[in-house]
């Protein structure tokens, strides 16, 4: 369900507009995503070493990213830390960086790896879906996406796990009309999160 | 001159202010302590708003007291002759228009009262409101997902933003402060950047100013 091996989709690639910080979650661990002036993305532990600040909160500012906090700049790849408005004279220490997580874009969507094993998923085509975040674990999701697959062949979907209790239904459709799709996937969600509800109004 | 009394506090009268910025429409502003003082609750301020309630527009006909009411003053405002081949700030023609409106009323029943709740200690259903803000929330990102697809940029079809985007932008945009996250809705997130970047945006307490261009740097000796 989650793709070939370890390797999960986290945003779209058209989620990565110029200049903006993507934020997502992976099993509890934030993640910031955005796009270099190489075209290569850059996926990262959402949290500055400075404060612990979000980098989701800043901004792609001449091909680094901008802290909102204190604006410190962080390097494209390495996570690099190159330059500290406080002390603008001073050589950053290589200690401080940002902590990058592994990255394929493939298929419109980009992927990462809680550990990186094997290579990232192939053969994939199709247009990209309206991810649809759904207040249930990510197995009662899996379950769901399951069915809809056997029902509904056009579609491939994906489940990306946010936390213990959320995942998020992602995928691709060949040959089905966008809209068309989106509406089946919502109406899956209604019925995974009205089973939530029921459940608790049964206790 | 338009004379708007107001507090920094409010997410309604933020909006006000950041239109007028946007519209290029200049306000005389008139602050009012709404908390811990209660401006807000003499009877000379309730002769202007008699709900008690802010931002307050004077200078344009009566005084008006609702803030949708005040946007619309700026707004039509702002819709210069000059500017009469663009998409303009108000456009109450459209129904699609009134329909963000309500949605930004809305926002402010939930989002905005959470907030209120969280920040002030009106009291309130916290976790009620919550709910019904995300539902409201899923809908905005469902619109500005396929708006997006088909290659526009706000709210409505049009080469500009309008007075609903920013009545909309201003609960979603503080709306973390009532314990909303908005990591669930990309495409929100990706219009309150753009709204941002706007010439004469402005910003209130909880939001950012957008970042300059790169600076050159000196480079580090050795």
């Amino acid at each position: 369900m989650s793709g070939r091996g370890p390797w999960v989709p986290v945003a779209a690639s058209a989620d990565l507009a110029p200049g903006h910080v993507y934020q997502t979650m992976l099993a509890g661990q934030g993640l910031a995503l955005w796009r270099g002036d190489d075209g290569a993305v850059n996926v990262w532990e959402d949290r500055c070493p400075h404060r612990g600040v979000r980098f989701s909160a800043g901004d792609v500012v001449g091909g680094e990213l901008r802290c909102v906090y204190h604006a410190w700049r962080f390097a494209a790849g390495s996570g690099a830390c190159t330059f500290i408005p406080a002390q603008p004279n001073a050589k950053v220490p290589r200690a401080i960086h940002a902590t990058p997580w592994p990255v394929a874009e493939v298929a419109g969507l980009v992927w990462t790896a809680l550990a990186a094993q094997g290579a990232p998923p192939a053969d994939l085509a199709g247009e990209v879906l309206r991810a649809l975040p759904v207040n249930r674990p990510a197995a009662a999701v899996a379950q769901e996406a399951a069915a809809l697959m056997a029902a509904h062949p056009a579609l491939r979907l994906f489940v990306q796990p946010l936390a213990a209790d959320r995942a998020v239904i992602r995928g691709l459709a060949a040959g089905v009309d966008i809209m068309a799709a989106d509406l089946l996937l919502e109406a899956a969600r209604r019925r995974l999160e009205d089973a939530a509800l029921m459940e608790a109004a049964a206790c | 001159m338009l004379i708007l009394h107001t507090s920094d506090l409010l997410a309604e009268a933020y909006a006000a202010r950041l239109l007028a910025s946007l519209a290029g429409v200049a306000l005389e502003i008139r602050h009012l302590d709404i908390h811990p003082g209660r401006d807000h609750e003499t009877d000379a301020f309730r002769v202007l708003s008699p709900l008690g309630r802010l931002p307050v527009l004077e200078g344009a006909g009566a005084p008006l007291a609702d803030w949708q009411a005040v946007l619309c003053a700026i707004a039509t405002r702002g819709d210069t002759p000059a500017r009469a081949d663009a998409p303009g700030w108000w456009r109450g023609a459209d129904p699609a228009f009134i329909g963000w409106l309500g949605m930004a009323r809305d926002l402010a029943a939930s989002a905005g009262v959470a907030r209120l709740h969280e920040g002030l200690g009106v009291p309130a259903d916290g976790a009620a409101l919550r709910a019904a803000a995300h539902a409201l929330l899923r809908e905005v990102e469902r619109h500005l997902w396929f708006a997006e697809r088909a290659g526009q940029r706000w709210l409505l079809a049009g080469e500009g933003p309008c007075a609903a985007d920013i009545a909309c932008y201003v609960h979603i945009a503080l709306c973390e402060e009532g314990g909303i996250a908005r990591m669930d809705y990309p495409a929100i997130r990706r219009w309150v950047d753009r709204i941002r970047h706007l010439p004469g945006y402005i910003v209130t307490s909880g939001t950012f100013a957008p970042p300059a261009p790169a600076p050159v740097r000196q480079p580090v000796r050795a």
